[in-house]
């Protein structure tokens, strides 16, 4: 009789469990998702409608607004420049980063600790402190208000980041392909090229992906080193739609909305690599 | 492996560049702001040497003090609020639930879209005149709880510091990254023993998701401390400076020319930041688990 009662308990509190657990996972979804659709129904609807009925379904889906959006902010040269920052960067931080990671992870030499001391305490620096000294050195070397200054930058900074993904994943290659091909005569260079690298990819994919959408989500820095419109970024260009689209709020929307297409697109391709590269420590300083 | 000569030329050689870019834009940044901490300075004339004097400006300047605090009320809310409702949702999730995949895909996302974007979305939400929220509130006939959220001087903090609380997938992920690790035959030996879901949870998953755990909240805490976008783009640190934070405050040294106290703040925020990391670890050091 008690064993049954027991058994009774134990089964309306998990029922009652299970209801909670929904009831938590629907509504951080909800949360997550519905001012994004918010933003993407807004977007196609006219300013009137807006201001009437925030909530109601445009009567004419406006896809005028995005021909209006693209036209009004400039948004094809903006979007341009944040490709080349974005591409550049996480070219020169990727080929900087694997040279670090091969020393780091396939060799023993003095330093080596020091080394990833000083990378993960980097990680965790707060660089919107550094502020200051970046807007000098830039100004100094003569690349204020250029793509360049940003390109170099942006590889720079994450540097600790994607070395510390990409040796994580190098450390996990066996020494005795290497020890083979030393036998067979193949020196730092080629071994570095032909053997380490290719067997590396998951990792420099990681580290990549998480560097563009870095930088094509970096404010900060774009804002503190750039001001003329010719190099202005996407992000620069979502903060000035306020003055270009004054009260033109559905275009507005449009502009944004386009600018959060395509790190939504890469996260979705990539999400795998990302969400493993998480969760394997690729962050635990 | 013993190293050839040409091992060392070429770990030399590798090294290089990337040393070389982390000391111009990590450690001579870091020590400049420390040196030049101490001198008066506005990017043109000569910089003179004026002592603490520009820390005991900062320190005695209420707008510097409530970015301070604002900066603490924020790690607090991140380290206590986010991460725990972060681990709770990694626990739901690491069952495997119905479409997990894509709960966890999309508690991720505001993660990979701008603080930029999230501005302006949220500053859509909270617009007095046609915003989400106070619809929301008319449409159930609460009008007198509808409020300017971003103007006025009581709701202007916690609403710039709320939305992204329940952000919770980049803290989820690596939590997660951890419970997927622990073997099955904990839990068994837990079922044996009549455990439920919760006590499992607490006497096996938390201890042994710590080391993510406290990740997150070093994360978490790190990141509250260098907040600028947000505020800069809600509300540039108004009304009143009530929202300011401590890197909105650097910013606007900056933009004044005015170095000294710039990089003081700086110095101070670096301090601050060592000092909360150095007491996360300790504090988790003394977490015994099994």
């Amino acid at each position: 009789m008690t064993e049954f009662t027991l058994h009774k308990k134990r089964n309306t509190i998990s029922s009652i469990l299970n209801v909670l657990k929904w009831l938590l996972i629907i509504f951080f979804a909800v949360y997550t998702l519905f001012p994004l659709i918010w933003l993407v129904v807004s977007s196609l609807k006219t300013n009137t409608e807006l201001f009437g009925s925030p909530f109601a379904l445009p009567k004419e889906w406006q896809f005028v607004n995005y021909q209006s959006a693209i036209q009004v902010s400039g948004m094809p040269l903006m979007m341009a420049n944040s490709i080349i920052v974005g591409l550049a960067s996480t070219l020169i931080n990727a080929i900087i980063s694997c040279m670090l990671a091969y020393c780091l992870s396939r060799f023993v030499f003095k330093g080596r600790g020091f080394i990833y001391t000083l990378f993960s305490a980097g990680i965790l620096v707060p660089l919107n402190a550094l502020m200051v000294p970046y807007f000098v050195t830039i100004n100094k070397l003569g690349l204020y208000n250029t793509l360049i200054g940003l390109i170099i930058l942006y590889s720079s900074t994450g540097i600790p980041m994607s070395t510390i993904i990409i040796s994580g994943l190098m450390d996990s290659i066996p020494h005795d392909i290497e020890e083979a091909a030393i036998i067979d005569g193949c020196g730092f260079y080629r071994r570095f090229t032909k053997i380490i690298l290719p067997l590396s990819r998951n990792g420099i994919m990681t580290a990549a992906t998480f560097q563009f959408i870095t930088c094509w989500n970096e404010f900060v820095f774009a804002n503190l080193l750039t001001s003329s419109q010719n190099v202005r970024t996407i992000q620069l260009g979502i903060r000035y739609f306020t003055n270009q689209f004054s009260t033109d709020f559905v275009s507005m929307y449009a502009a944004t909305v386009l600018s959060i297409i395509p790190s939504v697109l890469l996260f979705v391709v990539f999400q795998n690599r990302i969400i493993s590269g998480l969760g394997s420590g690729a962050v635990k300083g | 492996m013993k190293l050839s000569g040409q091992d060392r030329i070429g770990i030399a050689t590798f090294l290089l560049p990337g040393l070389l870019l982390f000391l111009l834009f990590f450690i001579i940044p870091v020590v400049y702001v420390f040196a030049l901490s101490f001198f008066k300075w506005d990017g043109l004339s000569d910089a003179s040497f004026v002592g603490i004097s520009n820390y005991s400006r900062i320190l005695s300047n209420s707008v510097f003090r409530r970015s301070v605090t604002n900066n603490l009320i924020w790690a607090l809310t991140a380290t206590l609020v986010q991460v725990p409702l972060a681990t709770l949702m990694a626990l739901i999730l690491n069952e495997k639930p119905r479409g997990w995949k894509v709960f966890r895909t999309v508690y991720y996302l505001p993660q990979v879209i701008s603080g930029v974007a999230l501005a302006m979305l949220w500053q859509a939400m909270y617009n007095s005149e046609y915003g989400f929220l106070n619809g929301v509130l008319k449409l159930l006939g609460l009008d007198h709880l509808c409020h300017n959220w971003l103007g006025e001087l009581n709701t202007a903090l916690p609403a710039v510091l709320i939305y992204w609380v329940f952000y919770v997938g980049y803290y989820m992920v690596i939590v997660m990254g951890d419970l997927s690790g622990i073997g099955e035959e904990f839990y068994e030996a837990a079922e044996i023993d009549g455990a439920g879901k919760i006590r499992q949870a607490i006497h096996i998953s938390i201890p042994l998701a710590k080391n993510g755990i406290a990740t997150c909240v070093t994360l978490a805490a790190v990141l509250s401390l260098r907040q600028f976008e947000q505020v800069f783009l809600l509300t540039n640190g108004g009304p009143a400076n009530r929202t300011s934070t401590m890197v909105l405050y650097l910013y606007k040294q900056l933009q004044d020319l005015r170095y000294g106290p710039a990089n003081a703040s700086s110095v101070m925020l670096i301090l601050l930041g060592i000092a909360v990391i150095m007491s996360i670890r300790w504090l988790f050091s003394r977490w015994r688990t099994i």
